[in-house]
């Protein structure tokens, strides 16, 4: 690996294995991270780049191999410690901890800094997180509130101002942007390029080919837990360099048919959910008609109520006036809804899509055990012929649907959320961002689904922070700010991300 | 896709190490057993089997309610109070078969209420279910100090035969209970929506819900399949003792624990419950007890040595074996 520029070596990995029972996450991987530079680290779900990537920030251990830092070798026993040293990370979900304070999670780990023989000034504290807050230009969060008033977002925003400090040698960030608003990125994207004016090291985890291309300065391919190639900024900047790249982490060419191709947004008459008059909290007197066969599409910056929509017209919150009804019925409840044959993938992947401590099979059939029920009796091999054939459909990375979904990669999880679903066959499916974490190969699988469901009649919401996904695939856009809706776009060629950002912000 | 590499023998154990615990514990104490019953070996086998029945009968029922990552410790109030409502009604009926069928009908209903009530009131008032089945402990220590007082002695007999006369021919019907009973949770809890429901329920109840699955209406059954399993374990620990009084029944919800936790049961639940966890603990316990017993261990000592053994599985269990990453 030569390498032109004169950039300090900061990280170096040697010849690092990493076997989870038979599975090798990581075969013999040799790479090294420079100062100055945003390495972007690519592959398909469930290639080992989160693996690396915790192992370097002390999450857990090799099996074998060595890691340098700054020229010594590093074993770091707890994140706390690499993050002590220099080296953080933003996870790929949600690691904030409920029940607390802003500030408390901020300086979780590190509260000796602010104490007097065993008692904790919080006033000390709470100004110095807000102080923080502000400096990230991030000032809507306050450092004395819960952590649980604030949405996925948020947290996930107060979670990278948690990792970077003064001391922050190498920032490591894993798929984080595809659970951020817009604003969100901007502001993640100003802070990796600081850091690295500043001379740190930045490892930058994403599907998201243009920002990648955009917003690295390098960029390392991995495939099945191998290191395939790196590219510097040259090569990226050749015109051809999407395909490269994804060959390299495929191994096979992939179409470019991504998206629908159609920009027919016609669709049935008949109304299969509506939101009539819906009130709660800040949303006032929101109404929507979603028509069978039709793709609705939401998109908005974060805390414009979007996600809101999704889960009031899935039952999951009560509205306090108005309601939602599917087929002269009103939906009073999730169960309710589902009963009437709607689905709901939600945001909240860990918390509420998925058992984590439990199979792959047990958490795709859920949903379907009463169709798979004949008389009180569930044959156990219907239950993994359904969840087989998910598996196979998604190309979900596991050795068999036995195998607990803790375990999966985070795209792979994502995948399971969805597969759920479409095993059940639900008429109506609101889904809140579910390409959150997959690659772009299963994204064209899940976009090729999603327009299969609007050709047999199927309706869908899709709520999405990527503006390319909603105008990819929806037939209506709406947009939101503020708990209200500022514009109605429909389908067609010309639409841009510009025409829509204007009525975010 | 990773090639699929070959599952070694230590990473097989280290699967499975809860489940080989617990089967080596089984297997330890029945060895224990063998060598100190020596002559009499017969005898306690069918003590030990008679002592059994009743518990793996209630911890078999049990397996639902702790598969959610629940626990009762009303049943052993419960126990007694069945068993000595059933007695007053076979001997006011005459102590006929009829009496029989009709006490153990009123009992059955009786113990089906309770599930019910101690599922649906946890619901309802979001009470954490051990509050509401302390409640329905101190209702049913009142109730049976009542029940015993009326009668105006320390101990009432039941006077009709529950039992068969031959010896062999008990024990027959003990085990064929035991084996029909564990056929029906293990139906259920394997092949129907009950368990895959309360296993969900256990694991993550939220996600269960958004799946579709009316939690509460799950809960309530699953408290009620307890409570069928409570009043059929009940009438078996009655035709062992043919008698009952204010002590019957105390103890038996710590032991039923104990029984569940020894069988390899998590505590919290989900889907690593087992319906073998309930019998495999259960002969654990009472083999345990059996051996201490021979072994001439002094009786405080025997529920020192349970303590001991309760709080390192619970130590050994609850430890985080290897973190997995949150992504
Ligand atoms: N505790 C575990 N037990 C078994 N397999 C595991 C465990 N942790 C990770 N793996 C496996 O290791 C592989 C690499 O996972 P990793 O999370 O590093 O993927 P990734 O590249 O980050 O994918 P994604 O893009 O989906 O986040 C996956 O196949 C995963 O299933
Ligand atoms: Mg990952």
């Amino acid at each position: 690996m030569a390498k032109a520029t004169q950039h300090e070596l900061v990280i170096e990995v040697k010849n690092m294995c990493k076997n989870f029972g038979p599975t090798k996450a990581l075969r013999n991987v040799d790479v090294s991270f420079y100062r100055g530079e945003i390495r972007g680290l690519v592959g398909e779900n469930g290639s080992g780049k989160s693996t690396i990537t915790s192992i370097i920030s002390g999450m857990q251990k090799a099996t074998s191999g060595e890691v340098f830092y700054k020229g010594a070798a590093w074993n770091p026993g707890s994140m706390v410690e690499a993050q002590k040293a220099g080296i953080s990370m933003v996870l790929q979900e949600a690691n904030t901890i409920p029940n607390c304070t802003v500030a408390e999670n901020i300086f979780a780990g590190r509260f000796d800094e602010f104490s007097v023989f065993g008692i904790v000034n919080m006033k000390k504290l709470n100004k110095a997180a807000q102080e923080i807050l502000d400096s990230f230009g991030i000032s809507h969060i306050k450092a004395e509130d819960s952590i649980n008033r604030y949405g996925f977002e948020d947290r996930k925003l107060i979670e990278i101002v948690r990792c970077v400090s003064d001391d922050t040698e190498v920032f490591v960030v894993d798929e984080t942007t595809t659970a951020l608003s817009m604003e969100g990125r901007q502001l993640l994207y100003k802070l990796i390029h600081k850091l690295k004016d500043n001379d740190k090291s930045v490892i930058f985890i994403s599907h998201d080919m243009d920002e990648i291309l955009e917003q690295c300065t390098d960029l390392t391919v991995l495939r099945d837990g191998e290191i395939i190639g790196h590219l510097d900024r040259s090569e990226m900047d050749k015109p051809n360099s999407e395909q490269v790249i994804r060959y390299m982490m495929v191994g096979r060419e992939i179409g470019d048919a991504y998206y629908r191709e159609d920009y027919d947004s016609s669709h049935g008459d008949k109304v299969a959910l509506e939101l009539k008059n819906v009130s709660l909290g800040e949303i006032k007197n929101f109404s929507l008609k979603l028509h069978e066969g039709e793709i609705i599409g939401f998109g908005g910056l974060s805390g414009c109520g979007m996600h809101e929509i999704g889960r009031i017209a899935f039952g999951l919150e009560k509205p306090e006036s108005g309601s939602v009804e599917r087929n002269g019925e009103k939906i009073k409840g999730c169960f309710e809804a589902i009963q009437s044959g709607i689905g709901y993938v939600s945001k909240n992947r860990d918390t509420e899509a998925l058992i984590l401590e439990g199979s792959i099979q047990d958490n795709i059939v859920l949903p379907s055990e009463s169709e798979l029920s004949h008389t009180t009796f569930i044959s156990p091999k219907k239950e993994k012929q359904m969840s087989d054939k998910e598996i196979a459909s998604f190309r979900i990375k596991c050795g068999d649907g036995r195998q607990w979904v803790n375990t999966l990669s985070g795209g792979n999880k994502q995948k399971v959320s969805f597969a759920k679903w479409t095993a059940k066959g639900s008429d109506v499916i609101i889904m809140d961002c579910p390409t959150r974490g997959v690659d772009i190969g299963v994204k064209q699988f899940m976009y090729g689904l999603i327009a299969d469901m609007k050709k047999q009649g199927k309706s869908i919401i899709l709520i999405s922070e990527e503006m390319a996904e909603l105008i990819g695939m929806a037939d209506k856009i709406i947009i939101m700010k503020d708990f209200a809706v500022t514009k109605e776009f429909m389908r067609s060629k010309e639409l841009s991300e510009t025409d829509m950002i204007e009525y975010m912000i | 896709m990773s090639e699929k590499e070959k599952v070694t023998p230590a990473d097989f154990l280290k699967r499975h190490v809860y489940d080989i615990a617990a089967y080596a514990g089984l297997i330890v104490t029945f060895i224990l057993f063998l060598i100190f019953s020596g002559s009499r070996l017969s005898y306690n086998m069918a003590t030990v089997l008679q002592a059994a029945s009743a518990y793996s009968i209630i911890a078999l029922g049990a397996v639902f309610v702790y598969s959610m990552g629940y626990m009762d410790v009303s049943v052993g109030q419960q126990v007694g109070v069945y068993a000595i409502l059933m007695i007053m009604i076979t001997n006011a009926m005459g102590g006929t078969a009829f009496g029989v069928v009709i006490g153990f009908l009123v009992i059955l209903a009786l113990a089906l209420l309770c599930g019910a009530f101690n599922g649906a009131v946890a619901v309802w008032l979001k009470l954490p279910s051990i509050v509401t089945s302390l409640f329905l402990m101190f209702f049913f220590t009142g109730a049976q100090l009542l029940l015993m007082e009326s009668t105006g002695t320390n101990s009432i007999s039941i006077q009709a035969t529950i039992k068969p006369a031959d010896r062999n021919m008990y024990n027959v019907m003990l085990v064929l209970a035991i084996i029909v009973v564990a056929i029906i949770v293990t139906y259920f809890f394997k092949f129907s929506k009950l368990g895959k429901y309360t296993r969900g329920i256990g694991a993550n109840e939220v996600t269960t819900a958004q799946c579709g699955v009316n939690t509460t209406k799950w809960k309530v059954i699953a408290y009620m399949a307890f409570g069928a399993c409570v009043a059929v374990g009940s009438f078996i620990m009655l035709t062992r003792t043919g008698s009952a009084g204010k002590g019957t029944g105390s103890g038996y919800a710590m032991d039923i624990m104990i029984c569940l936790i020894l069988g390899g049961m998590p505590l919290s639940g989900g889907m690593k419950s087992k319906v073998s966890s309930a019998l495999v603990g259960t002969f654990t316990y009472v083999l345990l007890t059996n051996d201490l017993t021979t072994m001439g261990v002094d009786l405080n000592l025997i529920n020192f040595v349970k303590a001991v053994i309760f709080i390192a599985i619970i130590m050994v269990t609850c430890r985080k074996r290897d973190t997995i990453l949150p992504r």
